[in-house]
């Protein structure tokens, strides 16, 4: 790799990259003039609201007790929080209605609102009355029914037996009637109500009863003179306030409304306890006291924890988004691709070129626009002095600290070295800058979710919890969290536990992403790629007329993609099948409904793809007979490999998420001894050993592997093999398997070692975990004194391995996988069939030479 | 110079399954020729050019460029071949000297050499007026003139030109095919694939006519007019194409084209 050329091409490209006016405005002016812009915007917005004072009417203004409650056409101003509130309610009394201000426009408006307000008084004395006549007739009924509660059954129910029933019958009926028309003549004046108060411009008003200052003065002065045996101490007709929920307006203008008349009603008790000579805390019995820890930088620190993970993976990603499709896509469309290929430069040095121009772009961008945020944020909130109290309640924000800012770039490098490759790697892919852009508009919705997951206050990587570690070696996801828990806290040092995992992993996802960018740069096939119509009919018609002996790559990857969507759209009707299974014939309803999955949604989708898309279907699946040499290795690995698999899932446990309830029920039916132990066998072992390998080591492995490389076609059909799974754990242990059973697939160049490995396999799973509990019974001191014990011991989850065992294990794998991995029985040449492969066959045959 | 022997290249194509890009191609181009490649649009030509750049590779047979081989030296051949053609374009945001002086670093020219050398091809090509021009502000006879100032930049021995008159007038045309002349006076070794016959006649040594991925005769023009009979280029063109169109409709009725059933195995026990 020539560094010299990575530069040269890095240059021009960030040259050209600042020169295009389409990327300077997506990179540097939309984050530096966006988000002032909003903030100016969201300024003049605030302005424009509390411009609007809300009208207040009230009727009875003389009735008003003391203190003081209006000055003028305002509430008195210190009955407010902020004070300044006071300007946003506009009071209308009909005291003052009959001063003329000498402004004959709002003299018209308030006469006329004030005669809403009176019409809408009527309507709501009318109501009141009303109301009292219900509340009372209620009751009655319901003294009625307690008196009589069986002669009133007796009388809805049937007819009435006694004279002294019939009355209480007729005398219900009367009253249920009564009840009925008073509700419904509620009802049409709750209606006209809210006709009347939407037609006026009152939006809230407050109708003060006749004598409630005096009313409130006499049992003041009573409750001095500590007079208050008297009945109807407190039942004066109290104030009205009549608002309207549905409408926003009046909410606002309620909610000041609510906060005035609470600090005027708490300055009356105050005064009314104080004239009394009682304590001041006598309405108060608890009168819990607050703690708010939080502290100013703590505050902050929160707005920016939440904040700055979210919008730096949004940035990032849309930061490589446009630069990718540009160097990648652009290129192609303008023509100068096939120019930059044939100069000495490798494919290598120019994705390696294109890649850091990408990346530069994704992290400026990122740091940009977190910038930009930051300063507009902090200046607006620090400007709330001058006007903008809306604000006022967000709380002091100042920037994150310095080493926070610091584990900021030191994060963001790593994902912006992912998008950039991931993005280089689509655009490439595209024939033109329009394609590229339906291409990575998915990976822009995906980034999206992922920032959604990790803003929610549930998903956090510290405090240390059971998925913590899992977290953090998710894409993504690791450096989100990761960074809210150290913005939260720069110095935490705890947390920082995960700094190893979550680089090391990133660095690792973007490196392959990057691999992945070179080999789609280094395909002949996406590079030059015509731009045909997309014919669907045509397309099947190719796909069945120029079938070959064995799948292709694309054929392989959908029948995965098959094999998956099949499992998801089955995940429901499975679950309800077993829904309603009495506990006791679960176990068994279980591993029937695991035979037929894996009969139906990953041996069926292979099968038929392999008779439909292939010529050769024994080719496909592998259906020959291998050499003897390899069904004993695969007979034998089981032993060994078992062990090894089972601690290290096992010492990894602290790693992985909880297993959810459905797996773990599931396991639990492994090692039920009431289930027969053939059946145990059919569902964990024998079924998956034929099924899964037919589809994955059969249709898939072979398609995979069509291009040659055998390498690549195993790692990446174990993993198929692993994501299959679903289960983290067992995606990880599947994965290794897969592995092993690609290896020995694709040596022994037959089916059969593979199904047979992987029915041993997970039958020693199911009798390891029987024996375990069948030993424990009656053996257990007897292994406890024999040698034994430095080779396995039991424990309430089944037999477990020691380290001698698992050295042995150990030693005896690695001599057999890499007798496996020497030993090529067969050298499958599919693309010989062709003619146009015949001389590529003879080089086949030189380079591959027997080793055995 | 470059020697082509039973090149092949196929690929999938979705109307027509496999096909034969190229079909047992072989030819030798010596320093201080022009060698033409006459054929129709889809013959081939740019194929074989591509593979001869080292853009695609070959499914069959091998090509040398000064005695190295496309697949297994490729950057070895990359920097000793001038390639130009009408897909390789320009860019747009850059100026024609800057783009010049980039694939001049890009060979690995040193600052001095890279100097005096665009300042020569500048001045040749008469493209001092418009050095500081963006791409995207050139015309096409600009743009046709960077493009082979930046194959040549680098002063390679062998130059590969496809089709580089397609979609320009005659003026420039006529420009292009004289540098082309002249270059090769000066000793380099050319390849030129087009559909001009006058081109042909007036440019080339030998020339080969390709047809459906096959060479189907060779040799200097005046060979080929004897052999054949036929004093007009044109007509000798036609008569070949229609001559192995025929043959290759009588031979499909009885024999089929492709191989069937299971893949070769090489047993290695």
């Amino acid at each position: 790799m020539n560094w010299k050329n990575i530069r040269l091409i890095f240059l021009r490209e960030v040259r050209d990259q600042l020169r295009d006016r389409r990327t300077l405005f997506m990179v540097a002016v939309l984050p530096l003039m966006l988000y002032p812009a909003l903030g100016i915007g969201m300024l003049q917005m605030t302005l424009l609201f509390t411009e609007q004072p809300r009208t207040v009417v009230i009727l009875g203004e003389k009735h008003l007790p003391q203190p003081q409650l209006l000055d003028g056409d305002r509430f008195v101003s210190n009955w407010f929080i902020n004070p300044d509130d006071a300007s946003k309610l506009k009071v209308i009394t009909d005291g003052s209605a009959n001063e003329p201000s000498g402004d004959s426009a709002a003299d018209e408006r308030q006469t006329r609102l004030i005669g809403q307000a009176k019409a809408l008084r009527t309507r709501v004395d009318e109501h009141a009355a009303k109301k009292a006549e219900l509340d009372q007739l209620e009751v009655e009924l319901r003294n009625l029914l307690k008196a009589a509660p069986t002669n009133a059954e007796l009388g809805i129910g049937a007819e009435a037996a006694t004279p002294v029933g019939q009355t209480t019958s007729s005398k219900l009926t009367e009253l249920t009637k009564k009840i009925g028309d008073l509700k419904a003549k509620l009802v049409v004046i709750d209606h006209d109500l809210s006709d009347l108060f939407a037609a006026s411009q009152i939006q809230v008003l407050i109708v003060v009863p006749d004598g409630l200052k005096e009313n409130i003065e006499r049992v003041n002065h009573l409750i001095a003179e500590r007079e208050m045996q008297s009945d109807g101490l407190m039942s004066y007709p109290r104030p009205t306030i009549v608002k309207n929920r549905a409408d926003d307006k009046s909410v606002v203008a309620y909610s000041r409304v609510r906060e005035v008349l609470d600090a005027w009603e708490q300055e009356i008790l105050r005064q009314r306890l104080s004239s009394a000579n009682l304590p001041q805390e006598l309405p108060n019995p608890v009168g819990s006291l607050q703690m708010d820890l939080a502290a100013e930088e703590q505050l902050s620190a929160n707005v920016w924890s939440k904040m700055f993970p979210a919008l730096l993976v949004i940035m990032a990603v849309t930061g490589a988004f446009y630069p990718a499709v540009d160097v990648a896509a652009g290129e192609k469309e303008r023509g100068t691709m096939e120019t930059l290929l044939i100069c000495p430069a490798t494919r290598t040095e120019i994705v390696l070129g294109k890649f850091l121009t990408v990346m530069c772009f994704s992290v400026s961008t990122a740091l940009l626009n977190l910038m930009s945020i930051g300063m507009t944020g902090n200046y607006m909130l620090s400007a709330r002095g001058a006007g903008a109290g809306a604000m006022a309640k967000m709380g002091e924000v100042s920037l994150p600290s310095l080493p926070a800012l610091a584990w900021l770039l030191a994060l963001l490098i790593p994902l912006s070295a992912l998008f950039s490759a991931l993005c280089l790697a689509l655009a490439t892919f595209a024939r033109s800058s329009k394609e590229g852009q339906y291409y990575l508009t998915p990976l822009l919705m995906v980034s999206i979710g992922l920032t959604v997951f990790c803003l929610s206050p549930a998903v956090e990587i510290y405090p240390v919890h059971q998925a913590s570690w899992f977290y953090s070696v998710m894409p993504v996801v690791g450096i989100a969290l990761l960074l809210k828990a150290l913005l939260l806290n720069p110095g935490n040092t705890e947390a920082l536990i995960f700094a190893g995992p979550v680089l090391v992993t990133s660095i690792g996802y973007s490196l392959l992403a990057l691999w992945w960018a070179i080999e789609q740069f280094s395909s002949e096939g996406v590079l030059f790629r015509e731009g045909e119509r997309f014919e669907p009919a045509l397309w099947f018609k190719h796909l069945l007329r120029d079938k070959e002996p064995t799948p292709s790559f694309t054929e392989a990857g959908f029948c995965f993609v098959m094999i998956m969507l099949a499992q998801f759209a089955s995940m429901r009707a499975f679950g309800q099948s077993i829904a309603f299974v009495a506990p006791e014939q679960m176990g068994e309803a279980m591993m029937r409904l695991l035979v037929i999955q894996q009969i139906a949604i990953i041996a069926c989708p292979a099968l038929f793809m392999g008779l439909i898309l292939t010529t050769s279907v024994r080719q496909t699946f592998r259906l020959r007979w291998p050499g003897w040499r390899f069904v004993v290795i695969a007979a034998l690995l089981p032993f060994t490999l078992h062990p090894l698999s089972l601690e290290l899932v096992a010492s990894l446990s602290w790693f992985f998420p909880q297993l959810p309830e459905g797996a773990a029920r599931l396991m639990k039916t492994m090692s039920d001894h009431g289930q027969p132990l053939w059946l145990i066998l059919l569902s964990f072992a024998a079924a998956p050993a034929i099924c899964e390998e037919l589809a994955f080591r059969g249709f898939i492995l072979t398609g995979f592997s069509r291009n040659g490389r055998t390498g690549l076609a195993i790692g990446i059909s174990a993993v198929t093999f692993g994501v299959m799974h679903m289960i983290p754990q067992q995606v990880f242990n599947a994965t290794l398997l897969g592995l092993v059973l690609g290896l020995i697939a694709a040596r022994s160049g037959s089916l059969l070692p593979g199904v047979v490995f992987h029915f041993l396999f997970n039958s020693m799973a199911v009798v390891r975990e029987r024996v375990g509990t069948a030993l424990a019974d009656g053996h257990m001191e007897e292994l406890q004194q024999s040698a034994w014990r430095w080779f396995v011991s039991i424990e309430p989850s089944g037999l477990r391995y020691g380290w001698p065992t698992l050295l042995i294990c150990g030693a005896s794998s690695t001599l057999m996988l890499l007798w496996v991995a020497r030993h090529s029985q067969v050298q499958t040449c599919s693309a010989a069939s062709h003619p146009m492969f015949a001389d590529k066959l003879a080089a086949v045959k030189t380079i591959v030479k027997p080793q055995a | 110079m470059i020697r082509v022997t039973e090149l092949t290249k196929g690929f999938d194509d979705l109307r027509r399954g496999w096909v034969a890009a190229l079909d047992n191609v072989s030819f030798e181009v010596h320093p201080g020729e022009i060698y033409g490649l006459l054929g129709p649009n889809g013959a081939g030509k740019t194929t074989c050019l591509r593979i001869l750049s080292t853009v695609l590779r070959p499914t069959g047979g091998s090509a040398t460029i000064a005695g190295y081989d496309v697949t297994t030296h490729p950057t070895e051949v990359r920097q000793r071949i001038g390639f130009m053609s009408n897909n390789t374009g320009i860019y747009d945001r850059m100026t024609a000297w800057e783009m010049v002086e980039y694939y001049g670093r890009l060979y690995g020219l040193s600052e001095d050499v890279l100097k005096r050398r665009l300042d020569s091809i500048f001045t040749t090509l008469q493209m001092h007026d418009f050095r500081d021009t963006l791409g995207a502000k050139m015309s096409t006879g600009m743009k046709q003139k960077v493009s082979i100032a930046r194959a040549i930049v680098h002063d390679p021995p062998v130059l590969i030109f496809d089709e580089p008159t397609s979609g320009l007038d005659v003026l420039v045309a006529r420009k292009v095919l004289s540098t082309v002349q002249s270059l090769k006076d000066q000793g380099k070794c050319i390849i030129f694939s087009t559909h001009i016959m006058r081109e042909v006649e007036k440019l080339c040594d030998r020339i080969a006519i390709i047809h459906k991925g096959s060479i189907l005769a060779s040799g200097t023009l005046p060979e080929l007019q004897d052999k054949y009979e036929q004093p007009d280029t044109e007509e000798l063109f036609f008569d070949l194409i229609e001559q192995h169109d025929g043959e290759e409709a009588r031979s499909s009725k009885s024999e089929t084209r492709r191989a069937n059933g299971d893949g070769l195995s090489v047993n290695q026990d």
